[in-house]
This record gives structure tokens, C-alpha cells and sequence, in this order.
């Protein structure tokens, strides 16, 4: 079947997520829990299913199971299709032996023969790391239009942060003439958010290029975008003007999931326009107890509540019994607080019991200071996990 | 191979005595726990059962509950060998006044063709108005054992027991059934209730249909009563919860029961190896905001609650506002229930709009029941 695309996404979803520790032990970061009921990766794959790209290629590398599991055959984001659709793309075997992806380039060129299928135009370059809402397509349409060989989206941080991020440095009719890759001293404060849309050709060409350069660390940020730059390549910036979080550390996990329960939650996860796809475990629907005290909290389904929640984030099927207490805590899928258990500022991953009388975190710790439990461990009562 | 069964669910048999609630929906398109629909039931008893050649029969009002079904992904019964088939009411160019099936049996005559072409050794019918978490291999085992003809699950009642309309009641001596009355309650000497779930060969309901033919009988029950006496009708007696929803009544009751009994809860959502599956609609997770206070509810996704919810079924979507008061009641998807407003014994259909301060109540024996849409 001869397939032609105007624009399809590869999706970097391989990375090991270090900064999140037990967390992302045995779990790809893009398949972490967030919002309840969703996994970090659910937002760019809604995206692109949402902005009319049905073609994704995701590829996976550290510890793959959890998240080839979940994204299956992308029936949940509507991505099953027959023409197109989801690819899940793990590093393999070929005639010149086998190759782990060295950077996020190296991975895209590993798999110039995915993206050949399709005969897109344009090729999206996206990271499963991030919580936010975009529609792609109106990012493809200022490319289309500027003629860029390479579009970059932007966001504006605080300039205190600037040297976390890529820098780009822009004219008034927003071309980068300048990018700097995490510099000490930045020029401004407009980040790239490590999303790119290239003119396919363009990026085959600065591939092949960086794969034949030793001495480069195929890197997108580090390596193509400054190569493209140097030479003369028509790259511009495309300004994204949304809520958008890097939950890269416990410290980000725990405060994106916080957002969600403000007075003014800064992202949306109900809009029906624009809905965040993900897959369905079947659970039935949550019941309160009788004598459960339920507040300011966001609550999954299959949950059973006899205790008390405030401030905090319930995944599916959470447990919390009689006399259990959970304050400003995220809590992941199938969790039990057994009764007289209390839980201050913390983030417990799945499967893991805080038995009766055990104690985790510490009363009004910050955002730098939260209590992780790794995935099914037993919390025993007379061991107070502090961090 | 092993043994393999066929499916095939009733949808709108008690349209009448349900009107409130199926003036826009067939009975099987009735939202019930919350969220899911009464057909949920049956087709999850049959997929966990392994029976995935499934035929669902509707008549009234079926477009809500083809939207729900869809292609059947959600109850991984969308295949190609199999799955699930929407039965629509057959009119013939010829006999344009043909009427829509009254009874189970013309229905089953309607889908002769297929009925004739089905390749699996046993069929299962069942009624989408009886909810409930069965396993039918039991079932099936039970029927082979005891080489019946026709094996009917029961549940024995209780003396207040009562229903709108008239059904089967059986006496039995060692499970064979002796007796077979028309009741609408309790009688001493036959208190096993048929839950309108019968297993039998594909065999016999073929020679069922040709049977009725014959003799000019119009409906399922007229032909076992005229036929027990004769033939191996078997009753398996069921055990755990079922809510047989006969009546506006009947549902209210059922469903203020599930936030009270944490034991049929269990039995009949909670089973983790037997799941009821549902259409996945992907709604964010429910928010409690402060000042909420929620105690014995089961609450669907992407709710807001900043007010006070007591002994009610909350469904997808619904908003309850700061100071509100909703006890004993049933919300359908999108209900909206203003500040201040309180509501006791009450069932809103999808998309009510309750507005400030207003308060609505009816008795657990005649709960209040507002229509889709309305803005009280």
C-alpha cells in the first residue's frame, strides 16, 4: 500500500527518567503515573491523534515492558489504524549488527526506513516527557507557510531557569539566528521545548550528517539544530503559550500533579474538544465510605475510600481504609493505607501497602523534600519512612 | 474444541412498565451503578464466560444503546469471527404493517436465518432487565450434568417479594422443575423465580421455534408451560445478587441498595476475575473540592463535588455545588445541581439542570423522577 503523509510524529519515548529514581527503576519515565489515570506519555499521543496526525512511531528503549504494554497497538488514542496508525519502535538487530540508540538523533536515524513508509513531508520530533495540551497542527502551519527546513517550539521560562533549557535567540519575524544549549549566561528566556517539526528531506540530510560525525553525541539540542543553524538552514521558532511541565524529577511529578487540585487548575483535563486519551483498565466506579472524609482531592475509579483524603491524587483502585489518612500525597494504582496509617507529602507508587500504623512522609514537607515508596513495597508500622 | 456457545440477549422486554426511563432508551440502554448500562451486564457474563458469538436483539429505541455498543472494542467483542450483532426489528417491503416483536419467541423467529446458521453447540438466552455477575460455565456444567433440555436459573424470593408484571415461578423436586405458575409475587409453593436466563442445546431452541410454530404459541412462557411436564427443564439456583428490574420502582431500589451493602457491591462490580466491561468514554478522574462531604456513594469520573452527597449513585460528568445537599438519590450523566439546592429520593435523567436552592424531594417508596433535560 503506498501511503503518503503530510506529516507524521517519531516520539521519543526511551529514556530512563534517572532524576525519578524507584520510580522509573523497572518503568520507562513516559509510563509513569500522572493525574490519577493517565501516564505521562497519554499527553503527546493525544496531542497528535487530537491535532489529525495518526501516524506515530514511538520509540522505546529503557525498560520498555511496562510501556510497550500499555501503548499496545495504540487502540486507546485511536491510533489503530490500517493506514498508518501507531509503530512501536525499539532498537533491533540489522544486517551492520545491532545498535542501541546512542541520542535522541541516532534514534530517528536508526529508523529513516519508518519514516521513508509514509513519504511525509514533514517529520515531528516529540518527547513522551511532558504534561501539556498542544495542537500541532497550527505549529505545522506556521512552518508550511515561513518555508522552514526546521520549526522549534518554544516557550517562555522564568529567566532563572533559562540555562536548564535549549535558548533560542529570534528575530522580529521569529527566524532563530541563534541556540544555545543550556548556556551559563542566556540571552533570554524563550526555552525549546525539544519539539521540532523538519522538512523530511532536511531532516534525513543533517542525520546522516551527525551519524557521520564521530565526535558528536546525536543529540538534537546539542548537535542538529546548532548544525542546521551553522549552516544558514532556515529554522523558526514557534511561540506555545500554555501550561507545560517537564516532570522529570520527584520534585515536578509531585507539584504537576498538585496543579491539578489548585483553586485555578492551570491545565484542563476535561476538555471534550481536546480530550487526554488513555487506556481503560475496567475498574468499577470509586465508593466513599460512610465515614470517609474526602477534600480537595481528585479521586480514580475503582478506588475505595473509608478514610480520610485532602490534598492528594488517587490512581485506580486505591485502598484507604477506616482511620487512614493521606494529606498532599500522589498515590498510584492499587495502593492500600490500611487503617491508622498516615501519609503526609508523599508519592507511593503502585501496588505498594502502608500497613496498619505505619507512617510515611513528613508533616508539611516542600516540593523538594517528598517521600517516595517504591512500587509494592510493604510500609510495616514500626518504620517511619521519612525521607 | 471446547464447548462452545452462543449468545443471544433481550432488550426491551419491560418497556412498558419502565417508561419513565425508557421514553428515549431501550430497558438494555438503561444507565445503572453508575456507569454502566443494564446490556453491560449480560455481555460481560457472556465475554468472561468465553462467549463471543453474541446476538443482541433490539426493538424500541435502540440508538442510544447502538451508540453504546459500537462495535463491541470495548468488550473486545469487535471480530471477525463472531463478536457482536445488532439484531434491528426486520420489516419485509411485503407486510409493511409488521410490528415490532412483543414477546422473546418472535423475536427469536425473526432471526430464524441465523439461528440456523449457528455453528455452536449450545445457546444462552438471557434478558437485559436482570442484573447480575454470573459464571455460566457453571451453569453450562450444571446443564450437561444433569442432561436437561432447558435449564432455568433461578433465585429463590423472599415473601416481599413483588413485581410490576407477571413472571415465571418454579417448583422443583432435586432441581427438575414440577411446576411452572405466572406470578407477580411471592407463592409458597413455587418460590423460584426464573431470571428469563435459559441454557440449551442450539438444537432445541430450533425445535423450540418450530414447536411454537406449530402449535400457534406466541410467546417463550406459553410454550415451557405447555412443554414442562413432558421434557427435562433443569433449575439452577443462583445464589448471589441479582436486581431484576421490572419497574421505575424496582430500579430506584436496587440502586440505593449497592451504596448500602458493601457485600452485593462486591459480588456485582467488584469481582476483579469477572469484570463488567462498559463503552470507555475517557473522562478525567473526579474532583472533590473543599467543603465537599460524600459518604456511602459510588461516584462516576469527571465530577465536581463541593457539596454534600449522601447515599446517592453519581454518574459521569455530574456537578454539586457548594452547599448542596443530594441524599438517596440517583444522577444521571451531566446532572447539574445548583448551590444550596437539596435533594432527597430523587432520580434525574441525563442533563438536568437543578437550579439554586431548590429543593425536591420524594420517598424512598415514590422517589421523584425528573426528565432528560429539564431545567428545574
Amino acid at each position: 500500500m503506498y501511503l503518503k503523509k503530510e506529516c507524521i510524529a517519531m516520539l521519543l519515548a526511551g529514556g530512563q527518567g534517572s532524576r525519578l529514581y524507584d520510580l522509573t527503576k523497572k518503568t520507562a519515565k513516559p509510563a509513569v503515573s500522572f493525574g490519577g489515570k493517565y501516564r505521562i506519555i497519554d499527553f503527546p499521543l493525544s496531542n497528535c491523534i487530537n491535532s489529525g496526525i495518526d501516524t506515530v512511531g514511538v520509540l522505546t528503549q529503557y525498560q520498555p515492558l511496562a510501556l510497550n504494554d500499555y501503548i499496545g497497538n495504540g487502540e486507546p488514542w485511536d491510533l489503530d489504524r490500517t493506514r498508518g496508525g501507531l509503530s512501536v519502535l525499539p532498537p533491533y538487530q540489522g544486517q551492520n549488527g545491532s545498535d542501541w540508540y546512542k541520542g535522541t538523533a541516532n534514534a530517528i536515524y536508526q529508523n529513516i526506513e519508518f519514516i521513508n513508509q509514509y513519504h511525509p513531508s514533514h517529520v515531528l520530533i516529540l518527547s513522551g516527557d511532558h504534561i501539556y495540551r498542544m495542537d500541532y497542527s497550527l505549529m505545522l502551519r506556521q512552518h508550511i507557510q515561513n518555508d522552514a527546513a526546521c520549526t522549534v517550539a518554544t516557550i517562555t521560562v522564568p529567566i532563572e531557569e533559562a540555562s536548564r533549557f535549549g535558548i533560542c535567540n529570534t528575530r522580529e519575524d521569529g527566524s532563530i539566528y541563534e541556540f544555545e544549549e543550556k548556556p551559563k549566561v542566556p540571552k533570554n528566556n524563550q526555552a525549546s521545548m525539544g519539539i521540532y517539526i523538519f522538512k523530511t528531506q532536511t531532516l534525513i540530510d543533517y542525520l546522516r550528517i551527525d551519524e557521520a560525525d564521530e565526535s558528536s553525541s546525536n543529540d538534537f539540542g546539542k548537535n542538529v539544530i546548532p548544525n542546521l543553524l551553522h549552516n544558514g538552514e532556515k529554522l523558526f521558532a514557534y511561540r506555545f503559550d500554555g501550561y507545560w511541565r517537564d516532570v522529570g524529577t520527584i520534585a515536578s511529578l509531585w507539584e504537576s500533579n498538585m496543579d491539578l487540585i489548585s483553586e485555578n487548575p492551570p491545565i484542563s483535563l476535561s476538555d471534550k474538544n481536546f480530550r487526554i486519551y488513555s487506556r481503560n483498565s475496567a475498574r468499577p466506579p470509586q465508593f466513599i465510605g460512610a465515614n470517609a472524609v474526602v477534600e480537595n482531592s481528585m479521586i480514580s475509579e475503582g478506588c475505595r475510600v473509608h478514610g480520610k483524603v485532602e490534598n492528594s491524587i488517587l490512581s485506580g483502585g486505591v485502598i484507604i481504609e477506616e482511620c487512614a489518612e493521606v494529606y498532599n500525597s500522589v498515590i498510584m494504582e492499587d495502593v492500600r493505607i490500611c487503617s491508622g496509617a498516615r501519609v503526609y507529602n508523599a508519592i507511593i507508587d503502585s501496588d505498594a501497602v502502608v500497613e496498619n500504623g505505619g507512617v510515611v512522609g513528613k508533616i508539611g514537607a516542600d516540593k523538594n523534600d517528598i517521600t517516595v515508596i517504591a512500587k509494592g513495597t510493604s510500609v510495616k508500622a514500626d518504620i517511619s519512612s521519612g525521607a | 474444541m471446547a464447548i462452545s456457545i452462543a449468545g443471544i440477549i433481550f432488550s426491551s422486554l419491560n418497556q412498558n412498565t419502565l417508561s419513565r426511563l425508557t421514553a428515549d432508551r431501550a430497558v438494555a440502554a438503561i444507565p445503572f451503578a453508575c456507569r454502566y448500562r443494564l446490556v453491560d451486564f449480560c455481555l460481560s457474563n457472556f465475554v468472561n464466560a468465553n462467549v463471543t458469538n453474541i446476538y443482541l436483539i433490539a426493538n424500541y429505541n435502540y440508538r442510544s444503546l447502538a451508540e453504546h455498543i459500537g462495535s463491541g472494542k470495548d468488550w473486545d467483542l469487535a471480530r471477525r469471527s463472531g463478536g457482536i450483532s445488532l439484531i434491528s426489528p426486520f420489516q419485509s417491503a411485503k407486510d409493511a404493517s409488521a410490528k415490532l416483536y412483543k414477546s422473546r419467541l418472535e423475536a427469536l423467529r425473526s432471526m430464524k436465518d441465523h439461528i440456523n446458521e449457528l455453528k455452536e453447540e449450545f445457546v444462552v438466552l438471557m434478558d437485559a432487565d436482570t442484573v447480575l455477575n454470573i459464571n455460566l460455565h457453571d451453569v453450562i456444567a450444571f446443564h450437561e450434568s444433569t442432561k436437561a433440555d432447558v435449564t432455568f436459573v433461578t433465585k429463590i424470593i423472599d415473601v416481599d417479594y413483588s413485581s410490576k408484571n407477571p413472571r415465571m415461578m418454579l417448583t422443583t423436586e432435586n432441581r427438575k422443575v414440577t411446576d411452572i405458575v405466572l406470578s407477580s409475587v411471592y407463592t409458597e409453593k413455587n418460590p423460584e423465580l426464573s431470571l428469563g436466563i435459559f441454557v440449551m442445546r442450539t438444537t432445541m431452541l430450533r425445535k423450540i421455534i418450530e414447536q411454537a410454530n406449530a402449535y400457534g404459541l406466541n410467546s417463550l412462557t406459553e410454550l415451557f408451560f405447555d412443554s414442562y411436564k413432558k421434557q427435562n427443564y433443569q433449575s439452577y439456583c443462583y445464589g448471589g445478587y441479582v436486581a431484576t428490574v421490572s419497574s421505575f420502582l424496582d430500579y430506584y431500589k436496587h440502586s440505593i441498595y449497592l451504596t448500602k451493602d458493601s457485600e452485593a457491591r462486591e459480588q456485582l462490580i467488584g469481582q476483579k476475575e469477572a469484570l463488567i466491561f462498559t463503552r470507555v468514554h475517557n473522562s478525567a478522574p473526579t474532583t472533590y473540592r473543599k467543603g465537599a462531604r460524600v459518604s456511602d456513594s459510588i461516584i462516576a469520573d469527571d465530577c465536581i463535588i463541593e457539596g454534600t452527597v449522601i447515599n446517592s449513585v453519581l454518574s459521569r460528568g455530574v456537578v454539586v455545588r457548594r452547599g448542596a445537599v443530594v441524599k438517596n438519590s440517583v444522577l444521571f450523566q451531566r446532572t447539574y445541581v445548583g448551590e444550596n439546592a437539596s435533594l432527597n429520593c430523587v432520580v434525574t435523567d441525563k442533563a438536568v439542570h437543578i437550579s439554586d436552592s431548590v429543593t425536591l424531594s420524594g420517598n424512598e417508596n415514590m422517589p421523584f423522577y425528573i426528565q432528560k433535560g429539564r431545567r428545574v
